[in-house]
């Protein structure tokens, strides 16, 4: 099968996965709606101001198409940063970026962004100033002259990520006890609808991060050979790096700012949909960018529906899956290749 | 007169030194290789022979000095179109290679097509080609790490053969490898080079194999160019025990045959 | 002529359309119904208690799970926890009201249910002046007012009681704690605060600015106090543990043997309760008054 065949069906299939995964979603919450009603708010037959229409359109739409768009994103994160840092280990809280931008959300929270103002925008830009700082401070430190150095990059984002959350600490430890639990809750990362223009935003910028990422995906093959390879193959090996360095980075920032900051999703749908399909990274990114929807949807469904009406975290959910994920995968590694 | 396939006009290079080091790996070096020729550079280790390659393939830019192909300067080509021109054949693989034969041969068809996301039917069957010339087409769906010395090295021949290149550039080709598979590897050089007329500039510190694939060689030694011509030449007894630093004795043989090296051991 | 002038006013008095219902929340916001509220759902524990003591509790469709007092109010459909409750669970019960606190509850919540339509009614309380009015608000709110003012009344009657049986002692200097590790005391702004010094003592940490702030075990010994106040916080939390300050032996206040647990719950929520938790304060700081 010619290799853009199978990615044609691979495709296929996890969109498949996909609306099955957001079919479940959106007949399963806290408010009892039978899925005929569901279906008739979709279908916008039902009542204005009934439950089911705002609950459908209005609070379990919006948080699907969130979560989707996230895990899809952070994914696609994850592929990119292992295929830079040639490291299977890597993934988007590792480069410090996620710390950055939870830290500028901790700032807004404790000023207090008075609640006025609070629509989306205000933390979101704090949380896109956090995250572009910390990629800034990352790419800063590895870079020698023009040139940017894999092992000093993933050194620089732990020590930029060790660096911000020390922050973070040092904040919540003085903050005010009554803010504390809505920080706190932040920081473990919850998915919650949001408005149709934040989410254009969103989209807009997780699109032009999965483009930065996706079109190079032939060169970071050849980059897993190592750069002096991929150079005698012609590959332009710094711009490569600084693109796909900007590109996750824009993707990582997008999510923390309007979802929260997530783990372990950029770490293990690549990993998973490695074993399957092989490490073509042209199959990956676009896989792992459907996968990553798959993935955070169902962890989210999980984490808002096992103790309803009280809903669990799904950075929770994430965690409890990756940490045994990355025991498997040290124990595993060298059969996990890039 | 037509210029010449690659050119080494008084090349200078200094790696950053920490102290106590050479201040060059390699001073005012030229070389030349004609289309169809072939060229190896011999020398003892670090006497600048890798440096020469990541020179040639720009991964490296020389402090003076020229390089230049069919006679344009490197500099200013395209990485793509220098990896149309020139296939390297690298020392050693790296460590995890995630992929498989077929796919790594398909990665020399990167310069031919570098804006595709999948490679098209032509690059599938230059790619078939370059793996039936070396003979690994047999492998082309095993994992790299389950091909042994010999068919890995003829792999990444083939993957450089896949660029179609007019310079095959091999970087060490047969060290670590069992005597049988110097011999294939030497063979299968000498065969591609008769069949498709490519130039072949092969770096070795294996003097005899040296000596019986090239046609010219020259022998670099702290950097500079100790000497350069036919084996003949070349491969002399006491030119050779300096550059090396140790007694080397060498059988001319009769005349047609290329010289042979021997070490004399010393009680 | 007069007739028809007050036929007309009449007329007009009965015929206006019931106004829209407007008014301010304890945050000075604006909050605005098509009519008086008849389904709320209540985010703060504290105000799930007056709306029961107002006798409300069949205009509140909805609690939160830390809503336990009275035992009844468990019975009602919870939404969740106070800091993030689900908000399909508040639609579906669909309120017409929303009353919570901000300090206690994501402000991202007010905007979601902003966004959903829901209005939402910001209650904060640092006072017993602010308690007397709130549940004065509340009962505006539930049209109970006149319950509201006996109770408000009933509350001012049992607090001039403890001041009056606390009189003009001396007040011992107390230490007030709400959380050992990492210890929390309470500060200028908070009820408990007032409540000390109403109870005829003075609490130690009563200047500081924050609402709660972390005291290091050494400044809060460093006052001497003479009173420590162990809050337990109800059902379920248990008794902080009393060994870990016994073992302060020279403080005056273990030494005196005046080291006690408190019912948290009665000292911070703010409801009708405050009173009993205005009782048992005194009780503790000058044990001879109530013989």
């Amino acid at each position: 099968m010619s290799p853009a065949k199978r990615l044609a069906l691979v495709l296929a299939v996890l969109a498949a996965a996909l609306l099955v995964t957001g079919a479940v979603a959106l007949f399963v919450g806290s408010a009892a709606i039978s899925p005929r009603a569901v279906l008739n708010a979709l279908a916008g037959r039902a009542a204005p101001e009934s439950v089911e229409r705002v609950v459908t359109l209005s609070i379990r739409l919006p948080r699907i198409l969130v979560a989707v768009l996230a895990g899809g994103a952070l994914a696609v994160a994850g592929v990119a940063f292992q295929a830079l840092t040639r490291n299977p280990l890597a993934e988007p809280s590792v480069l410090g970026v996620t710390s950055g931008a939870a830290f500028g959300v901790v700032i807004g929270q404790s000023v207090g962004l008075g609640w006025t103002f609070l629509e989306a925008a205000g933390l979101t830009a704090f949380a896109f100033a956090g995250a572009l700082l910390a990629a800034g401070l990352v790419y800063l430190i590895a870079a020698i002259g023009r040139e940017l150095s894999i092992q000093t990059l993933l050194l620089a984002g732990v020590i930029v990520g060790i660096f911000f959350s020390a922050a973070i600490t040092v904040i919540i430890s003085l903050l005010d006890l009554n803010r504390l639990g809505g920080v706190i809750h932040w920081l473990l990362g919850n998915l919650a609808p949001i408005p149709p223009r934040a989410l254009a935003v969103f989209t807009l910028c997780a699109a032009v991060g999965f483009w930065l990422v996706a079109r190079r995906a032939r060169e970071l093959n050849l980059m897993a050979l190592g750069e002096e390879t991929a150079l005698l193959l012609g590959v332009g090996a710094e711009r490569l790096k600084l693109t796909i360095f900007v590109g996750a980075a824009l993707l990582t920032a997008s999510v923390v700012a309007f979802a929260g900051p997530i783990g372990f999703v950029g770490l293990i749908v690549p990993h998973a949909l490695r074993m399957l399909l092989g490490s073509d990274n042209r199959l990956l990114v676009p896989a792992s960018l459907v996968g990553g929807g798959i993935f955070l949807l169902l962890a989210d469904t999980l984490a808002r529906n096992v103790v309803a009406p009280a809903e669990l975290s799904v950075g929770v959910i994430t965690s409890l899956c990756g940490a045994p994920f990355f025991v498997y995968l040290l124990r595993t590694r060298y059969r996990a290749n890039l | 007169m037509p210029p010449k396939l690659l050119e080494l006009d008084r090349v200078s290079f200094a790696y950053p030194k920490p102290a106590g080091r050479r201040a060059f790996a390699l001073s005012d070096v030229s070389l030349e290789v004609g289309a169809g020729e072939i060229v190896g550079v011999i020398g003892p280790n670090s006497s600048g022979k890798t440096t020469l390659i990541r020179l040639l393939t720009r991964v490296l830019e020389p402090a003076s000095g020229e390089i230049r192909l069919d006679g344009a300067s490197v500099r200013r080509l395209e990485r793509t179109e220098l990896a149309r021109r020139v296939g390297v054949v690298p020392q050693s693989a790296p460590a995890e290679c995630p992929f498989n034969v077929g796919e790594l041969v398909l990665m020399g068809r990167y310069p031919h097509g570098p804006g595709r996301y999948f490679e098209s039917r032509q690059d599938h069957a230059a790619a078939r080609a370059a793996m039936e010339a070396t003979g690994v087409l047999e492998f082309a769906d095993l994992p790299l790490d389950h091909l042994s010395g010999g068919e890995r090295q003829r792999a990444f021949i083939a993957r450089a053969l896949a660029q179609e290149p007019r310079l095959l550039v091999l970087d060490e080709p047969t060290a670590h490898l069992d005597l049988r598979y110097q011999v294939e590897v030497a063979s299968l050089l000498r065969r591609l080079h008769r069949e498709r007329g490519i130039a072949i500039l092969l770096v070795s510190h294996d003097l005899n194999l040296a000596g019986e694939v090239c046609d010219r060689l020259m022998l670099l030694a702290g950097g500079r160019a100790a000497a350069t011509g036919s084996p003949e030449v070349v491969l002399e007894e006491s030119l050779l025990s300096s550059v090396f630093g140790c007694d080397v004795v060498v059988d001319k043989g009769e005349p047609g045959r290329r010289p042979l090296v021997r070490l004399t051991w010393r009680a | 002529m007069k007739i028809v002038q007050w036929s007309l006013a009449l007329f007009l008095l009965l015929a206006t359309p019931a106004a829209a219902f407007t008014t301010r929340d304890m945050l000075g916001r604006e909050v605005t119904l098509a009519a008086p509220p008849a389904r709320i759902v209540s985010l703060v524990p504290s105000v799930t208690e007056i709306l029961y003591a107002l006798k409300a509790e069949d205009m509140l469709v909805g609690v939160t799970d830390f809503c336990d007092f009275p035992p009844q109010a468990r019975r009602k459909p919870s939404v969740g926890g106070m800091v993030a409750p689900s908000l399909e669970a508040v639609a579906a019960l669909r309120p017409d009201l929303v009353i919570a606190t901000t300090e206690g509850t994501r402000e991202d919540t007010f905007t979601q249910l902003t966004r959903l339509g829901i209005p939402v009614y910001l209650v904060a309380v640092h006072r017993v002046a602010e308690v007397k009015a709130l549940i004065v608000r509340l009962g505006g709110l539930t049209g109970r007012q006149a319950a509201a003012g006996s109770i408000v009344t009933r509350l001012e009657q049992r607090i001039d009681a403890v001041t009056k049986a606390v009189g003009s002692r001396d007040r011992p200097r107390v230490l007030y704690v709400l959380w050992p590790e990492p210890l929390i005391v309470p500060g200028r702004d908070t009820i408990v605060t007032e409540l000390i010094q109403l109870a005829g003592g003075r609490s130690l940490t009563a200047d500081d600015p924050d609402s709660w702030p972390r005291y290091s075990l050494e400044a809060a010994v460093a006052g001497r106090p003479e009173v420590i106040l162990l809050a337990n916080h109800g059902a379920g939390t248990g008794a902080i543990a009393e060994e870990k300050w016994r073992r302060l032996g020279d403080l005056p206040a273990v030494k005196a043997g005046r080291l006690r647990s408190v019912n948290g719950d009665l000292l911070h929520r703010y409801g009708p309760r405050v009173a009993d938790g205005l009782e048992q304060l005194a009780r503790a700081i000058h044990p001879e008054a109530f013989q």
